[in-house]
């Protein structure tokens, strides 16, 4: 059955078609931002951000979001942790009005549980943008073009090439098990090692089988025969990736300049 | 062009040389085949011949081995990777990109060539390999026969004098095979390399007149062609279909079975009934739905529409593990349904898991027996030859003796021996009463021991008769690629 991955949806949207190293760049700078600048406002605007990149990948619905029942509880509770526990600042309820009241939540505590668990958010979500707007192999040759040595750019490529494969090859052994009786409803967690281990060994073995034919495939084809090499691949930039540099470039020294007065 | 002098190798460990004392000379342009029961040290050989052997293995050689002129013992691989170009048995394995582009771009960028010259190289070789159109294509969208010619276009982009082809078509259909090889012939006119192919599947390399070597217990057999390899071979007899018991009820009935992948459909409103005794091939080009459809047998893909009875359940209600009781499953990849830590635990792994050991033991130590396995009983099955892991495959599903197999190309890979007993295996159980159904790319198979063909060609079922009528139709139809090339007298597959 079809599953909802995080993987690259091919569009043309102006994110799609944004520099991969552009893009990357205003990721760093918003996540670095949020850290630097901590406020609730910066918070909610890079929120907004992030939900309109969202949009431009062609994300329309929350069900095709496949990690959001991992990413919301998760966010619920760091905020609720902090709402609950911060003590400074004045008291905006009591979640147990009894007897005096006790459980006290604090407007610090609301504040600082809105800016952690927000910063959070949008950083992943402004990732799962970057994720779902780039070819993963126009980043690794965008990198490699910036000076990302060459070996280290194969290394995402090769991970790149190798993930799906992996996961069919999963699939299969899965079935294989199921057809030769292994039930995986075990609750023990001893059984469930021993079906971790028996699902993993087939896939193994299977993965050094190709390490070795990938070692002969690239040596054989000069890989590492020079400490560079050129590329045919050009992943240029357009007068709109120009800007967009400009713009962060202008942000990040804004970011600067506002770090080093203090805040 | 290749001049090899009592090369021997042993691998560090190993009780034996994997090659002993071969001396063999082929001529610039010559095209030749090696063949080998598995294990006979074809594929050392080839990685000796493009000096993989002496750069990234461990091992003690003597000898010695020239390329173009090149002592391959001596030279870095990518020196040698100049001349001779090799391409690996499974394509998927050997790609280092994610496009057609990028892939045949590789040796040449690592070689520091400028652009433009490795755009007039990639024009070359994909225009000799036959695979012009392919050029802007993503890998992963790639049929079986396209990215074997990519791969052997990745190698030719280096323009090396000599290539090597390790088991080119393995796991091709007909179809596929069948323009890989008119490649490799564009290879030797075109480019005029010296070509050298190991290969089990020799028939079809016929056309091309290849020189033919064959190799057993890593020598090289003296005066070693087609008729040596032939005789070592006893292949069963040719079956006829079976007759069908009156009054029988089948134990696999499929109606207007339909299968999607999200919304894209896979299986078409197939239909078909498999009878206790009857052995059932399944023909049709790589992605027509063939493993889909054994998947929906067992129900590990549920049918969208349609019905499926097994043994009389219906699979849409019933659980995995007790379809599994009455119904075998073996994949392609014998390492992929390894899981047990010997032999004997591998054998015996699914009857304690479906309930079903009564008398399992005492079939799993006849079974190890039969295929030569009780030697190994406490060995890992990892440390078995492919063919021998292939037949505990087929041991650890009997010793529960389900009354129907489904086979998903198990002959992939296999020397003729090894299939020939595999097939012999397979008539015996349908005369034992058994219902198997075989999905396989093998028409001189289908046509000698089949009971059935069942044709699928894009999801759907467009013939389902008795092999030779079966083949007629599909002659008829312009399905030629799928028909038997060649008769089996004494035989090879």
């Amino acid at each position: 059955m079809a599953r909802q991955r995080l993987a690259y949806r091919p569009g043309r949207s102006w994110l799609h078609r944004l520099h991969p190293l552009v893009k990357l760049g205003w990721l760093a700078l918003l996540s670095l931002a949020l850290f630097v600048a901590p406020t609730g406002a910066l918070v909610a605007v890079t929120l907004a951000v992030a939900l309109l990149a969202l949009w431009a990948t062609g994300l329309r619905s929350w069900r095709e979001f496949p990690g959001l029942r991992l990413l919301l509880p998760t966010c619920a509770l760091l905020f609720v942790l902090q709402a609950l526990f911060r003590r400074e600042g004045e008291v905006v309820v009591r979640l147990w009005p009894f007897g005096g009241g006790a459980l006290p939540v604090t407007d610090a505590g609301l504040a600082v549980g809105w800016l952690i668990s927000g910063r959070f958010l949008a950083i992943i979500l402004l990732s799962y943008a970057l994720l779902l707007s780039t070819e993963p192999n126009d980043l690794a040759y965008a990198l490699m073009a910036a000076g990302l040595p060459y070996r280290y750019g194969f290394m995402l490529v090769t991970a790149l090439r190798l993930m799906p494969i992996f996961e069919l090859e999963g699939n299969t052994v899965y079935d294989a098990q199921l057809a030769r009786g292994v039930r995986y409803d075990a609750r023990s967690p001893l059984r469930l090692l021993t079906l971790l281990r028996r699902l993993l060994l087939p896939l193994l073995v299977s993965a050094l089988g190709k390490v070795d034919a990938l070692a002969v495939s690239m040596e054989g084809r000069g890989f590492g025969q020079y400490p560079d090499r050129t590329f045919l691949r050009e992943v240029r930039m357009s007068r709109r990736d120009w800007w967009a540099a400009a713009w962060l470039a202008l942000a990040a020294v804004a970011l600067v300049v506002w770090w080093v007065s203090g805040g | 062009m290749i001049d090899i002098r009592g090369l021997t190798w042993r691998f560090d460990g190993a009780p034996r040389p994997a090659l002993q004392e071969i001396t063999l000379r082929i001529e610039p342009g010559e095209l030749v085949v090696i063949s080998g029961p598995s294990g006979c040290g074809k594929s050392t050989l080839a990685l000796a011949m493009g000096g993989y052997l002496f750069q990234q293995y461990h091992g003690q050689a003597e000898g010695s081995v020239e390329v173009g002129g090149l002592d391959v013992r001596q030279v870095p691989i990518y020196r040698a990777a100049e001349i001779v170009g090799l391409v690996q048995q499974n394509p998927e394995n050997q790609f280092c990109t994610l496009n057609v582009m990028d892939e045949l771009a590789f040796a040449l960028e690592n070689r520091r060539y400028p652009p433009a010259e490795i755009r007039q190289q990639i024009a070359w070789a994909l225009e000799v390999v036959g695979a012009a159109h392919l050029r802007d294509r993503a890998l992963a969208t790639l049929s079986g026969g396209e990215k074997q010619k990519v791969a052997i276009a990745s190698m030719l982009v280096g323009r090396p004098q000599v290539l090597i082809l390790d088991e080119p078509t393995s796991s091709l259909d007909p179809a596929a095979t069948r323009a890989v090889l008119e490649a490799i012939g564009r290879l030797r006119q075109e480019a005029g390399l010296t070509v050298v192919i190991i290969e089990h599947k020799t028939a079809y390399l016929e056309p091309l007149r290849p020189r033919r070597i064959l190799m057993r217990e890593g020598r090289i057999v003296p005066g070693g062609g087609a008729a040596a390899l032939r005789a070592e071979v006893a292949w069963p007899p040719a079956r006829p279909p079976a007759a069908r018991a009156p009054g029988a009820e089948p134990l696999v009935r499929v109606e207007g079975l339909s299968f999607a992948h999200g919304e894209a459909p896979v299986l078409r409103e197939v239909s078909l009934a498999v009878y206790p005794g009857e052995l059932v091939a399944v023909m049709g080009r790589n992605g027509s739905g063939k493993t889909t459809l054994l998947r929906c047998l067992l129900g590990l893909a549920k049918p969208t529409a349609g019905e499926v009875r097994v043994a009389g359940r219906d699979v849409r209600r019933t659980p995995v593990s007790t379809l599994a009781r009455d119904v075998g499953l073996i994949f392609q990849n014998p390492d992929h349904q390894i899981f047990a830590d010997s032999v004997w635990a591998e054998a015996v792994f699914a009857p304690y898991n479906l309930g079903l050991a009564d008398g399992a033991d005492a079939r799993a130590e006849a079974l190890l027996a039969d295929y030569g396995l009780l030697p190994y009983r406490d060995q890992h099955p990892y440390r078995l030859s492919y063919g021998e892991k292939r037949r505990l495959n087929l041991a650890a599903v009997l010793s529960y003796a389900p009354p129907v197999l489904l086979l998903d190309e198990v002959l992939v890979g296999q020397d003729p021996a090894n299939a020939a007993f595999l097939l012999g295996q397979l008539t015996q159980l349908a005369a034992a009463g058994r219902a198997i159904v075989h999905v396989t790319h093998d028409p001189l198979t289908t046509l000698r021991y089949a009971d059935r063909l069942v044709f699928l060609d894009d999801g759907r079922v467009i013939v389902d008769d008795a092999p030779e009528a079966a083949f007629a139709r599909l002659e008829a139809t312009g399905y030629q690629p799928y028909l038997p090339l060649y008769d089996l007298p004494a035989g090879e597959g």
